[in-house]
């Protein structure tokens, strides 16, 4: 399993990572203290346990990033019309990561410079954020692009799902790190990039990237794969449970 | 312990504190039971305030209205409240408006707008029924203190009842055109699809006002087909939207059924009239509430909203 891990780690350094330091001579590994989260009836949220092993040195750093599977983000403006707050621009931002957290054992402006960050894609400033589509009101002034990008992480950090850089990693006589990941309730299934770095006076200089796979599972998952699958059943079903239920209630509470 | 008191609500796709959503039923179902109103009308914006997507919220609040006017009507059927005939008639218009009222909220929810016209149409609408409900409370309430006023007629005959398709409803002791409760329950029915309740606070009035119904068949007529039309949006909206979310419903089933015993029982202790203006001022604190949402600048003039 190591070995193939190791072997898996090389292949990757080898094939793309061409931002990286041309030496590379050290290794990474990373694994999740559960690769397979169900949300099933009673999930709120969870925590897991990042962990690895690195031939590190005095004054490495290792920063996390963990993205979820991308989605399709509304980005909606307000303003004033006739005397009413209305909706009245629509930005919709494909293929933007539903979670996108930083874990780092500085804050990562320490940890490597803007230019090094924007070559690796770390961080929200730095992942690509296009204006895809949008809908301009005729004769408003409008904010620009950079508003809306400042609007869109303030709004994705309020509801927890692009936070601010949260907790931090721990090193342990450079070689050992772990890290606790909190991740919200409201996160999307599918499968999650973790992808672990570690940097050397301000370069990175090895990568490991894991899997985390976020599915419904139990009771939630069966209901919504009865009213996806399903629909009309389902309709039906909800509407005879609500019939039963009234009718229940009403005889139970009789009043004689 | 505490963690587990949190449920993950499929549909919806948040998770919510079951306690919560619980006293919110049982909260609504005493209000409703003390007052005989449906209680849709504050049920949605409540599920909406607490993070609810409103699509969810709607469509959902429709089918947890199915249990209590099957609940409600149970009573009035056996004490003969019913008017089968009328009632079927508006729930012909019912189900015609509320598939209507799926159709635009689909759209608008597209749009981006469902927000803006849920709100808007609470405002309108519980605005103009809070403001008229509390006029007449007051009124009798001011007759009641002054011995010897007279009673009003029961209703007058105008224009409206002379359209075609006359039609004999024997409970009600009408002889009027079938146009007019059809075009009432359409219009109900549009306004029950997009707001999440089931009208009858629109639809009592209508029919004691407009088509001159005695009072005493009315609630029970009105929770008959009220029955039909939430059905029919609770069929709709998981067809085309898939945002009935049945374990929410449930839960707040099960709070509401409770709590309405204990309002129920607590209306008793109240006079008509003196019930009546607290319902008008309940309505009227809703309205003047969503009202400020839409008048005032929002904290934030920016929104997001994941689309999957």
């Amino acid at each position: 399993m190591i070995r193939a891990r190791h072997f898996m780690l090389s292949f990757i350094l080898l094939l793309g990572m061409t931002s990286l330091a041309a030496a590379n001579s050290s290794h990474l590994v990373a694994d999740l203290s559960k690769s397979n989260i169900a949300i099933t009836s009673g999930f709120h949220g969870t925590d897991l346990l990042l962990f690895g092993a690195v031939d590190g040195a005095v004054g490495d750093d290792i920063l996390v990033v963990i993205s979820g599977p991308p989605t399709n983000i509304a980005q909606r403006r307000k303003a004033n019309r006739a005397g009413i707050w209305i909706n009245v621009e629509t930005n919709i931002w494909q293929k933007a990561p539903s979670l996108y957290t930083i874990l780092a054992t500085s804050p990562i402006d320490k940890i490597a410079n803007p230019e090094t960050l924007a070559s690796l894609a770390i961080g929200t400033n730095n992942i690509g954020l296009e204006i895809a589509a949008e809908t301009p009101v005729a004769g408003q002034s409008k904010p620009t692009a950079n508003e809306f990008i400042a609007a869109l992480q303030a709004n994705m950090a309020s509801i927890d799902l692009w936070p601010d850089q949260t907790g931090n990693v721990t090193l342990t006589e450079n070689a050992l790190f772990r890290a606790e990941v909190k991740l919200p309730a409201n996160i999307l299934s599918g499968a999650y990039n973790v992808r672990v770095m570690q940097f050397r006076n301000g370069v990175a200089i090895s990568e490991d990237i894991t899997n985390l796979y976020i599915k419904k599972g139990g009771l939630s998952a069966g209901i919504y794969n009865f009213a996806h699958n399903y629909s009309a059943l389902y309709g039906i079903f909800a509407i005879l449970f609500a019939v039963a239920a009234g009718w229940l209630a009403a005889v139970v509470f009789r009043r004689t | 312990m505490l963690a587990s008191m949190y449920i993950y609500l499929p549909i919806a796709e948040i998770s919510m504190h079951i306690g919560i959503i619980i006293g919110l039923g049982g909260g609504v179902g005493f209000l409703s039971g003390l007052f005989g109103v449906g209680g849709g009308f504050l049920m949605t914006p409540l599920l909406i305030f607490f993070g609810i997507p409103p699509a969810v919220a709607v469509a959902t609040e429709a089918n947890q209205i199915v249990a209590s006017s099957v609940s409600g009507v149970l009573a009035h059927m056996r004490r003969g409240n019913v008017d089968f005939k009328m009632g079927g008639i508006l729930l012909l218009g019912g189900v015609i408006g509320s598939s209507l009222g799926v159709v635009l909220f689909t759209t608008l929810r597209e749009m981006g707008q469902i927000d803006l016209v849920i709100k808007l149409s609470y405002v309108v609408f519980l605005g103009i029924i809070g403001f008229l409900m509390l006029l007449e409370s007051v009124r009798t309430i001011l007759r009641t203190r002054r011995p010897g006023s007279r009673k009003t007629k029961l209703h007058q005959h105008n224009w409206l009842h002379g359209l075609p398709l006359k039609m004999r409803f024997r409970r009600s002791k009408l002889y009027i055109s079938a146009l007019l409760p059809l075009a009432i329950g359409a219009f109900v029915g549009v306004l029950a699809a997009i707001m999440g309740v089931g009208g009858g606070f629109i639809m009592v009035p209508a029919m004691i006002y407009l088509l001159g119904m005695p009072t005493s068949v009315v609630v029970g007529t009105s929770l008959f087909q009220i029955i039909f039309v939430t059905a029919n949006v609770t069929f709709l909206q998981s067809v085309q939207t898939q945002t009935v979310d049945f374990m929410l419903a449930g839960l707040l089933l099960f709070g509401a059924v409770i709590g309405a015993q204990f309002g129920t029982r607590a209306s008793a202790l109240l006079r008509g009239e003196q019930l009546r203006g607290l319902l008008a001022l309940m309505v009227m604190a809703v309205c003047i509430k969503l009202g400020f949402d839409l008048a005032l600048r929002p904290d934030d003039l920016f929104s997001v909203e994941l689309l999957k």
